[in-house]
């Protein structure tokens, strides 16, 4: 197997899991640890795990409606997952207080060449976690999307069901308050863009 | 840094944790309204044997989950791995050899700019002892690859590279050499200026492994006297640690295999986690342990040995939370032979 090919087209496996339900096993074996990471990153550890179980369930449940042409399965699981986090906001706003607070487990693996970098943004930490915090959830989504998860413009128009200029407003909104709280321009004074989602 | 990097930075990487996969299937599983539902749950328990050597997504699968496996002792599995150990006819050969494939994520992220990734190496080692102290040591690199899906789009976007200049294999000992995706030749190398094993990091010739004793507590005092005076205290995962060594990286007789066993059944830290099956796809009983690996590593490692009870062998062992995310070593051949040292084959 080359490992540079997405191992089989996971669409087609979805498709065929329509009338062999245990092929869907592979879209849970080949997606559960990227999703997990996101959900834990935005809910914590505690909570990603009903949330993960809940997304993979949806999908399956779902999987009839999926449409390949508006998204690939990885990025529509995003979606699913991204809108149950949504029922979660108490939750995500607890672990945003707990990041601003402490960071990220002390645990987490390595990194010790980061710490630098990291003890100058240490002091940053809660503003950034409070700005994140207050976000329209909408906008959130979009810039954890691209941050955490790394889907493109295109990706996440098809994960959330929005138009594709949408997600750039959204984007551009949220990353212009978290520079303001960083110590950046105030976005007050600047031209608000209309959402046209 | 900008924002983006900073949100990243803010969020942080999820404590790596071996058994989570196999955790939340068992929550699908175990969800009795919605079994109906789920008929592909019966069907992963068999994908871990159908995956290729290099495996990007961790796969310690349950055959069963908790709350379905009758009352099942971890006690009583290390117990009955200790009388098939006791039964097995004491081997010998002209080399004692263990065989392993290892895989672990490289400590170094790599990429450039919004492009970062971490990348997984997989390699074979094999070990080669003689009675009278000769050793050779073999290794093949199978090479590396980007680790989650998130890294393998990054490592595109960084431009597909296939080898990494200036970063050596975090493996190989020898430095020098340049991480690459490609696997490499089998080489050979004798090994001098040290004894074959160790023992709770004490150095240990086949004559001290030869001559513990091979009664349970005897043997777990011999072994605490070895550990006490070790750094930092480290105590008792360095005992499972030193007596897990004694199943299969050394050449321990039948009784002191099944001595080992016996100890181990006792000892207050070492857990039980049910049936596991191994990155080869081979069943077995897990069972873990908090380990320090190093007298100077920062953090504990949490240590997983998949065990045959039915042939009493280690079938692979499993570092999680340590700098390197996750190592698994999964043991191919450990045993006398009378082959001729020589680099390792694919397996």
């Amino acid at each position: 197997m080359s490992w540079t090919d997405r191992p089989a087209d996971d669409a087609e496996v979805l498709r065929l899991s329509l009338v062999e339900s245990e092929r869907f096993s592979a879209i849970f074996d080949l997606h559960f640890h990227e999703i997990h990471r996101y959900v834990a990153q935005r809910l914590g550890a505690d909570s990603a795990e009903d949330v993960v179980a809940e997304t993979f369930l949806t999908a399956f449940r779902k999987r009839a409606l999926y449409d390949p042409s508006r998204a690939g399965v990885r990025a529509w699981l995003y979606g699913i997952a991204t809108n149950l986090i949504g029922k979660q906001r108490r939750v995500e706003v607890r672990t945003l207080r707990a990041l601003g607070r402490h960071g990220p487990d002390p645990d987490s693996p390595g990194h010790e060449e980061q710490v630098a970098a990291r003890v100058s943004a240490e002091s940053l930490r809660p503003s950034l976690a409070t700005a994140l915090a207050g976000l329209h959830r909408r906008d959130r989504d979009v810039l954890l999307l691209v941050a955490l998860a790394g889907l493109s413009h295109e990706e996440i128009s098809g994960a959330l069901g929005i138009p594709y200029g949408t997600v750039g407003s959204r984007l551009n909104r949220a990353r212009r308050k978290l520079r303001a709280a960083l110590g950046g321009t105030n976005p007050m004074l600047e031209p608000e863009e209309t959402d046209r989602g | 840094m900008d924002e983006l990097e900073k949100v990243r930075e803010l969020y942080g990487e999820p404590r790596p944790d071996p058994f989570l996969k196999a955790r939340v299937f068992g929550r699908l599983q175990a969800e009795p309204r919605r079994r109906r539902w789920l008929p592909w749950t019966v069907a992963l328990t068999g994908l871990a044997t159908a995956m290729t050597v290099v495996v990007i997504v961790a796969v310690l699968v349950p055959t069963t989950t908790a709350n379905r496996a009758p009352e099942i002792s971890g006690r009583s599995v290390l117990l009955a791995a200790a009388t098939q150990a006791e039964a097995d006819p004491a081997t010998t050969g002209a080399y004692w050899r263990v065989k392993k494939s290892h895989r672990r994520t490289h400590p170094e992220p790599l990429g450039k700019g919004q492009n970062r990734y971490r990348v997984v190496e997989s390699w074979l080692t094999e070990q080669w002892a003689t009675e009278d102290g000769r050793i050779w040591a073999g290794s093949r690199t199978l090479g590396a690859r980007p680790g989650s899906a998130a890294d393998s789009e990054a490592w595109r976007r960084d431009g597909s590279p296939s080898e990494w200049a200036g970063v050596a294999p975090s493996w190989s000992s020898s430095g020098g050499e340049t991480l690459s995706s490609s696997p490499g030749e089998g080489l050979l190398k004798p090994v001098t200026g040290r004894t074959a094993f160790s023992v709770a990091g004490r150095d240990m010739t086949f004559e001290q492994i030869r001559e513990l004793p091979a009664d349970p507590a005897a043997l777990k005092d011999r072994i605490s006297s070895m550990v006490r005076g070790a750094p930092r205290g480290s105590d008792s995962g360095v005992l499972a640690d030193a007596l897990s060594g004694l199943l299969w990286s050394k050449p321990s007789s039948p009784e002191v295999r099944a001595a080992a066993y016996r100890a181990l059944a006792e000892l207050p830290n070492v857990r039980y986690l049910g049936t596991a099956r191994d990155e080869r796809g081979r069943k077995g009983a897990a069972f873990s342990f908090t380990v320090r690996t190093s007298p100077t590593a920062p953090a504990l490692v949490q240590r997983t040995l998949i065990i045959d009870v039915a042939s009493s062998r280690v079938l692979s062992s499993t570092d999680a939370g340590g700098p390197g995310e996750e190592e698994v070593e999964v043991v191919l051949e450990a045993g006398w032979t009378d082959d001729k040292p020589a680099p390792p084959s694919l397996p």
